[in-house]
């Protein structure tokens, strides 16, 4: 065909391979099904950044099936006030948002500032423009937002009444900062299931 | 702001067509003075060339962007994470997925020897080395030194510990560190803990890792 | 459908609003989706479930396909990626074939019939690397040009090539003693 010829057992086995996979009978029916339930291929629609919050998040690592997680909790004052002592505190996540390894998951970003205006998320996720992931303020001055993350590592930051940047207390940082200003990351992993082989 | 591209990104992952190329640097399109957004492009432009995902650098100028940094500085970031993700890489092999590449330069960044990536992938070519790299980076800023970081999560490997439990390990020693306890005390005894836990014990140097566990 | 409407007409009737016209490409592309993701991912109902997932992915952003007459090699690349993304969440859960068993188990069988030669094979697959099988499939058994194949996976062509050698080489090896035995038969 091109290139010298084939060896013979790969093409056997190729030849093997060719042969049209059994499916299912009805997998177009499901297909169309699916299809037709699915937004119609429009101007595409950008990701809802903005949902329905979830209650009590713990940190983004929620998104990792953890029993326990630590809540940061950063009280930002109004202008000119400095942050006053960060208390770390044990909390237990509600809702562990379970990873499907590859798919997107939602990943609850929470960030406490009773004083702000505004908090907004920002990072490698929405092209850190701030003004697209706006988040939702809850009674007691808990600001959150869900994010749909496929497996990777994602820094980020909350822009707090438009113009200051504060880094997640609750997650790890970044290493090293090139711009001057601390970075949270966010790293979500394929499933939780054994990092070195074998079965379950 | 045009999420077409950011679409296009969470469909394809590490598969690329042109246009969805070209789509990515029009993300900086008005974002960057623009002497810098073509030093910019041309190292990314660059960067594909060789074969590296030109995802993680976008961002990064985007991050420079956001965060008011001059031109000269952006530029500066983004060839410095071109450098890291082939050093990545370098050590990880060419069939590394984007999230291990952007995962492992910021563990080598951080410190990590680089024997321990090496030996991370040698002994787990198929796995997804993600998690583990980013625990890695992770432990090293947060202030535990990078050789103890680096073998604490390989031990953790090698005894077969899941996603969540690395996860678990560097949220335990953040909280002892917040504590009060040394760094690189902490993960010590956080590590042997773990490894009685699961039953394992550390290897030797020169020792061959297990076998992945059949059921 | 209209018999021999081509992708290019399928596609633009179903941006325009006609749904419906989209079976006609899933229809057309189903099989060789399904073979490659069954030969990737080695399980049928994995496949199943990857290639109707990419379905219905490229269906929401079929605006996206700049060139509508290549849909199948846009479709694939889609298909591509979605076996990745299953196949790193199955590898982590699935039992991992130890070479020497596969070897063991080869030496007990006497005769190798049709069905058993296929198994054989799907067992080989498996025990390449990822990567390797990938590009073994896309040039072998798609017969894609390394162009193409660059162009979807966004890798190299040195680097693609080394891959299906590789993987050429390590399935004669797995391979070889089964084959003669079969063509002995």
């Amino acid at each position: 065909m091109h290139g010298s010829a084939p060896d013979p057992l790969i093409a056997r086995v190729a030849d093997a391979l060719r042969r049209p996979a059994p499916l299912t009978p009805d997998f177009d029916v499901r297909v169309m099904v699916a299809v037709r339930q699915a937004p119609p291929p429009l101007p595409l629609r950008a990701w809802t950044w903005l949902r329905e919050p979830r209650v009590m998040a713990v940190s983004p690592l929620s998104g990792l099936a953890m029993a326990a997680g630590l809540a940061g909790i950063l009280l930002v004052g109004a202008v000119g006030r400095q942050p006053s002592a960060v208390s770390r505190q044990e909390a237990v996540s509600r809702q562990p948002s379970a990873v499907s390894g590859g798919a997107a998951a939602s990943v609850t970003f929470v960030f406490v500032a009773p004083a702000a205006r505004s908090v907004a998320l920002s990072g490698d996720f929405n092209d850190w423009d701030a003004s697209r992931v706006l988040m939702r303020r809850e009674a007691s001055g808990l600001w959150t937002v869900d994010v749909p993350l496929t497996p990777g590592r994602y820094r980020y930051v909350f822009v707090v009444d438009g113009r200051r940047f504060v880094a997640d207390p609750a997650a790890p940082r970044a290493v090293g900062d090139d711009f001057g200003t601390p970075t949270s990351v966010v790293t979500i992993g394929g499933g939780g299931t054994r990092a070195a082989g074998g079965s379950l | 702001m045009n999420a077409r591209p950011l679409m296009l990104a969470l469909l394809s992952g590490a598969l690329m067509l042109p246009q969805a190329a070209r789509a990515q640097t029009q993300r900086l399109a008005g974002r960057l003075p623009e002497h810098a957004r073509a030093e910019v492009a041309a190292l990314i432009d660059s960067a594909r060339g060789e074969g590296l995902p030109a995802d993680p650098l976008v961002n990064k100028a985007l991050e420079g962007a956001s965060k008011g940094a001059d031109g000269a500085r952006i530029v500066a970031a983004v060839r410095a994470l071109a450098s890291g993700l082939a050093r990545a890489r370098a050590i990880l092999g060419a069939g590394a997925t984007e999230p291990e590449l952007v995962a492992g330069a910021a563990a080598l960044r951080a410190g990590a020897p680089s024997v321990f990536v090496e030996r991370l992938r040698r002994d787990y070519p198929r796995e997804p080395l993600v998690v583990p790299l980013a625990v890695m980076a992770d432990l090293v800023a947060r202030g535990v030194p990078a050789d103890t970081a680096a073998q604490s999560v390989l031990a953790l490997v090698r005894a077969g510990v899941r996603e969540a439990e690395l996860v678990a390990f560097r949220q335990s020693v953040e909280r002892d560190i917040a504590l009060g306890a040394p760094a690189g005390a902490a993960a010590a005894i956080r590590v042997n803990a773990a490894e009685r836990d699961l039953g394992a014990t550390a290897l030797l140097p020169g020792q061959v890792p297990p076998r992945p566990r059949k059921p | 459908m209209r018999q021999g409407d081509s992708d290019g007409v399928l596609v633009q009737r179903v941006l325009q609003g006609d749904t419906e016209a989209y079976s006609g490409l899933v229809a057309r592309h189903r099989e060789r989706g399904g073979r490659f993701a069954v030969a990737m991912l080695g399980d049928p109902a994995d496949a199943e479930e990857a290639l109707q997932d990419a379905f219905v992915r490229a269906y929401r952003s079929l605006r996206t396909c700049r060139e509508p007459e290549r849909f199948g090699a846009w479709f694939l690349r889609i298909l591509v990626n979605r076996c990745r993304t299953r196949g790193a969440m199955r590898r982590r859960s699935a039992a991992v074939f130890v070479q020497d068993d596969v070897a063991l188990e080869r030496a007990a069988a006497p005769s190798v019939a049709e069905p058993e030669w296929r198994e054989e094979i799907a067992r080989a697959l498996a025990q390449l690397d990822a990567m390797q099988r990938e590009a073994f499939l896309l040039k072998h058994v798609e017969g894609m040009e390394y162009e193409e194949m660059a162009r979807l996976t966004g890798a190299r062509i040195p680097a693609l090539k080394m891959r299906v050698k590789r993987a050429c080489d390590h399935l004669k090896v797995l391979l070889r003693e089964v084959d003669d035995a079969r063509v002995r038969s």
